[in-house]
């Protein structure tokens, strides 16, 4: 499953922290050999109720299954497949391990969200599901529970049938307390009631509440191969950390290929099980993929110049219009094509994150001031150059579940100054800053991990100071920025969550009290003078308001679409009120620069892909590849391609 | 009245006769002042405005907000803006802004975009602005002054501590030496520069920016004042073993005065030659500092994070990274010119014809 928690690494460039150099062999490979096979039995025997086993006969016969066949093919059927396709890491992934410390970084999606199959996947035009590892799934939303039956034909990588042992060993695996990994533990303890199988292909499973997408909260899953855990233990973390998980997918790392600090490579399987199924057929047609380690963003774009990288993403106006201007002679002579795709999707939250457990910043009339004094259209405008949009709210991009009429606050110096002196800060010091009665100056840190973005904000800064505010800015690293928001010692922080292809937005993670402090409230409603802060979760802002949590909680435990939809925009509002989230810009589109031998299909991509990588449905052109080159070199021209691709939009 | 021994004068002479270096010195004590008037010559701010028969000089003064001078804002007047104002309306008002009107930190885009312009004579832009449409001038300005500074306290801090303890060692000797040596050894193995990285990452970002500078400062000199040690302590060993000091001592002078008095004033020549070298290490330090983005904390002007900008953007706007570039290198060789013309005159042996 997609962990939606996932924070965006700036678009398509940030800088992550330097890691590491390269290591030798695994040294940490010891002798001791485990097999916890009873260990998982026992673990099942022990809650009866979440794992119950059954026969095929006890499978109700009034199901109505459902297969997802109706819905069209993705891809293009003109793919070729093979080639070496060229990319660049700016970091050398931490690890290679899905889940626990480390493992939630920006090569997680090569290792898992783009390549493995989950039981059955959203259509990226239609939304509706179209098979993965599912043969077909059957909703019964009176008992809450969707029932599955595998495809027989699936296989991981190393050649093991995908079978129910896969899945009931996921809740085994993702409940255990050694995988380090407490979302995890959360979400499949509460948001799971029970999984009984019936044969080795066929299951189902439950959940507390009938929800509108019930469906998808079973359909998502990613089974997890149990012959390959069999030494799973309190060592997990370094047993497995530069083991490669066998995949369902077509995308495969071989040890060979692993070059600690320096490079890395996905290989695609020749006899993957799934390479003529409907919807994967024409997808994943690169033979492989290698990634090297670039840390320097200029580095990178020389490197794609010099046609060394096969395609980047040209999201920041600098690039698009600057450095691969639209006569650039590569550009003009049609060597490397540029794309613009107008995608639909909830969009990645950037914002600034206002810690309210901070002194002053627990003033409201302060963080609504602060929302006035923060000149995100100046950014927009001048910055981004007017291509990309202000976000609204925090759940954007929802449909029907976004506010339908909430914005975000206007640069405002008038109400910005009216809202601080509101909270006594209400002359100006000598340097032009507001101070209260008290002395203290009107001053915050505002902290980013967005090297790529390091412009923003001195530019806010600048802009603050004319309402009388001031931030001091502090330039960290991704990984250092990702961290102190997550020990919660910003004041404000830049950042954004990632979000994935959902219905409706989710709220508890980063909303509700129970992830801002140990203990929000005493037994009696008030609040707990000596609670602490909790580390180490989504709730930037620190938020803890009993009216949300209510909410929050109702909104879990609903199973009505309307009431939900209600509840959603209440949240909405109360969090825009609450004014510890400004909402920055959101991109309506990505934009790419590809050599001419990386073809796309006709209409270029899918409604709801997030990057032009997401569905893999590319591939490389060997001829067209030895004629651009020949081209190239005697100064013949194809003719600029420089395409908009706005029909989504 | 100071009164230099002849010894002295005669290097003064020779420092003189010397004109690469002499010259060099002149210019940097030149740029020195420049830079120390900065305010009046390189600021957004007006140096004199001229309102309703009241006469304003804002540049060292508290910030005036508009609605001072008749504006309908409270925040820090533009004076750019009031002096175009000004002369519009036919009234004695009137503002002299500063040769460069801009200061290093507001983004002036004349285009509407923040991105680098080419230099521009009409808008005062003689440098160009840069990513995000700062006077390059402006930055190159206060970063150079904030480079020099910062090299000298650097330079003083490493000569107090490295001539106190060097000092120690040569004159007390023994136990003292051997264990300090010991110990000097192994703090001078620390690799100064991820030391400085480390230690830097770690300050909060709640201290100001000029304690976050004298932070750095602190962590640098921590981490350099080992070399002079060496010097001073063998010059020291040298000068103890002199006649001229034991007959101090059998005449019952203290230690204070036998070594501020009769060994320091012999030693100091041999310093003095390496002050130049001093100075060109920590501008350089610095500016590598900034460069690998762990120096001043932005957006302090810095004449390492212009260079960083420009070879991001080497192709588009070359005029970044071109006056980083010459500004550093003209820096560092007038120091260094002064650095070699002070060792050449300290040196005694004026005749030596080496082969």
């Amino acid at each position: 499953m997609k962990i939606w928690t996932t924070i965006v690494w700036g678009a398509v460039y940030t800088l992550l922290a330097s890691c590491g150099g390269s290591e030798s062999s695994d040294t940490t490979e010891e002798m001791i050999t485990r097999d916890n096979t009873q260990e998982v039995l026992d673990y099942y025997a022990a809650k009866p109720d979440f794992f119950t086993f059954k026969t095929i006969a006890d499978l109700p016969d009034n199901l109505s299954w459902q297969n997802g066949s109706e819905l069209p093919d993705i891809g293009s059927p003109d793919a070729i497949k093979g080639g070496v396709q060229y990319s660049s890491l700016q970091d050398f992934p931490r690890t290679m391990r899905l889940v626990g410390p480390d493992s939630n970084g920006s090569f997680r999606p090569y290792l898992q969200d783009y390549i493995t199959m989950q039981l059955a996947h959203r259509h990226p035009d239609k939304f509706n599901f179209y098979p993965g590892l599912a043969e077909s799934w059957a909703v019964d939303k009176d008992s809450k529970t969707v029932y599955v039956r595998l495809n027989p034909a699936a296989r991981w990588s190393d050649g093991e049938p995908v079978t129910t042992d896969d899945f009931t060993f996921m809740f085994f695996f993702m409940q255990s307390s050694y995988i380090v990994a407490p979302w995890y533990n959360n979400w499949f303890g509460t948001q799971y009631t029970n999984i009984t199988k019936f044969d080795d292909h066929t299951f189902s499973v439950s959940i507390p509440e009938a929800k509108p997408d019930m469906d998808y909260m079973v359909l998502q899953m990613l089974p997890v191969p149990e012959h390959f855990y069999k030494a799973l233990g309190e060592d997990f973390v370094d047993r497995y950390q530069w083991k490669f998980q066998p995949t369902t997918g077509a995308y495969v790392v071989k040890d060979e290929d692993v070059k600690k600090g320096t490079a890395i490579a996905l290989t695609r399987q020749e006899d993957w099980w799934a390479k003529d199924q409907k919807f994967w057929r024409n997808r994943y047609n690169v033979d492989r993929i290698q990634f090297n380690v670039i840390r320097d963003i200029p580095k990178v774009f020389e490197a794609f110049k010099r046609g060394d990288i096969d395609q980047l993403g040209l999201n920041l106006a600098e690039y698009w219009y600057d450095k691969l201007p639209n006569d650039d002679p590569d550009v003009a002579n049609g060597y490397i094509y540029k794309s613009v795709f107008y995608n639909q999707r909830p969009r990645p939250t950037y914002s600034l994150a206002i810690n309210t457990a901070k002194p002053i910043l627990d003033n409201k009339d302060i963080r609504v001031g602060i929302n006035y004094a923060t000149n995100w259209q100046l950014v927009i405008d001048k910055f981004f150059r007017g291509d990309y949009e202000r976000m609204k709210t925090s759940s954007d991009g929802y449909g029907d579940f976004s506010h339908p009429t909430l914005t975000s606050r206007p640069f405002d110096i008038e109400l910005a100054q009216t809202h601080f002196a509101a909270a006594g800060f209400k002359e100006r010091g000598p340097d032009g800053i507001l101070v209260n009665e008290a002395g203290e100056r009107l001053s915050f840190t505002l902290s980013t991990g967005y090297q790529s973005l390091k412009d923003i904000p001195t530019i806010l800064k600048q802009e603050a100071l004319k309402a009388g505010l001031e931030f001091r800015i502090e330039m960290l690293d991704g990984t250092a920025g990702w961290k102190k928001v997550q020990e919660k010692q910003h004041d404000i922080h830049f950042a954004a969550l990632n979000v994935s292809l959902e219905l409706y937005p989710r709220f508890w993670e980063s909303y509700h009290s129970d992830n801002a402090y140990d203990v929000p409230y005493l037994a009696d409603g008030s609040v707990n003078p000596d609670r602490k802060i909790k580390v180490q979760t989504n709730n930037l802002e620190s938020m803890a308001v009993p009216e949300m949590d209510a909410m929050i909680d109702a909104y879990r435990a609903s199973d009505n679409r309307a009431e939900m939809m209600k509840l959603a925009h209440d949240m909405t509002q109360l969090h825009h009120d609450h004014a510890s989230f400004i909402p920055a810009f959101y991109q309506p589109f990505y934009r790419l620069g590809h050599w001419r031998w990386i073809r796309y299909p006709e209409g270029f991509n899918h409604k709801h892909s997030s990057s032009a990588g997401h569905f893999f449905v590319h591939w490389i052109d060997q001829s067209v590849k030895e004629e651009t080159l020949a081209a190239r070199k005697s100064g013949e021209s194809f003719g600029p391609e420089i395409n908009v691709y706005d029909q989504f939009k | 009245m100071l009164k230099l021994n002849p010894q002295t004068l005669k290097k003064f002479r020779r420092f003189r006769e010397i004109k690469r270096g002499y010259y060099s010195f002149l210019i940097l004590a030149g740029l020195l002042l420049t830079v120390s008037i900065g305010e009046l010559l390189v600021n957004n701010r007006a140096l004199v405005v001229s309102y309703e028969d009241s006469w304003y000089f804002p540049i060292y003064t508290e910030f005036h907000p508009g609605t001072d001078f008749g504006l309908d804002y409270h925040y820090e007047t533009n004076y750019r803006e009031l002096q175009a104002a000004f002369s519009k309306q036919e009234s004695d008002n009137f503002v002299i802004m500063p040769l460069v009107p801009y200061s290093p930190y507001e983004n002036h885009a004349p285009t509407g975009i923040y991105k680098p312009e080419p230099p521009d004579l009409a808008l005062k832009h003689y440098l160009g602005t840069d990513t995000t449409s700062r006077d390059i001038l402006a930055r190159l300005f206060y970063g150079t002054r904030i480079a020099l500074l910062f090299s000298i306290a650097f330079m003083v801090w490493v000569y107090l501590i490295g001539i106190t303890i060097g000092c120690a060692m040569g004159y007390f000797g023994g136990m003292f030496d051997l264990v300090f040596q010991r110990l000097i050894e192994i703090w001078s193995n620390v690799p100064f520069l991820y030391m400085v990285i480390i230690v830097f990452s770690v300050i909060p970002s709640t201290f100001s920016i000029p304690i976050r500078i004298a932070v750095l400062l602190t962590v640098m000199v921590l981490f350099s004042w080992t070399g002079m040690t060496y010097y001073m302590r063998t010059e020291t060993y040298k000068e103890k073993a002199r006649d001229y000091t034991a007959a101090a001592k059998i005449i019952g002078a203290s230690h204070t005065r036998i070594i501020f008095h009769h060994i320091l004033p012999n030693v100091i020549s041999t310093l003095v030659t390496f002050m130049p070298f001093t100075i060109v290490a920590a501008i350089s330090s610095i500016t590598a500092l900034d460069f690998l983005g762990f120096g001043l904390p932005p957006p302090t002007p810095s004449l390492g994070e212009l260079l960083k900008q420009g070879t991001a953007n080497l192709r588009t706007a070359p005029w970044i990274v071109t006056s980083a570039f010459v500004t550093l290198v003209l820096l560092l060789t007038l120091v260094t010119f002064i650095g070699e013309a002070v060792r050449e005159s300290f040196d005694p042996k004026k005749f030596t014809v080496y082969k």
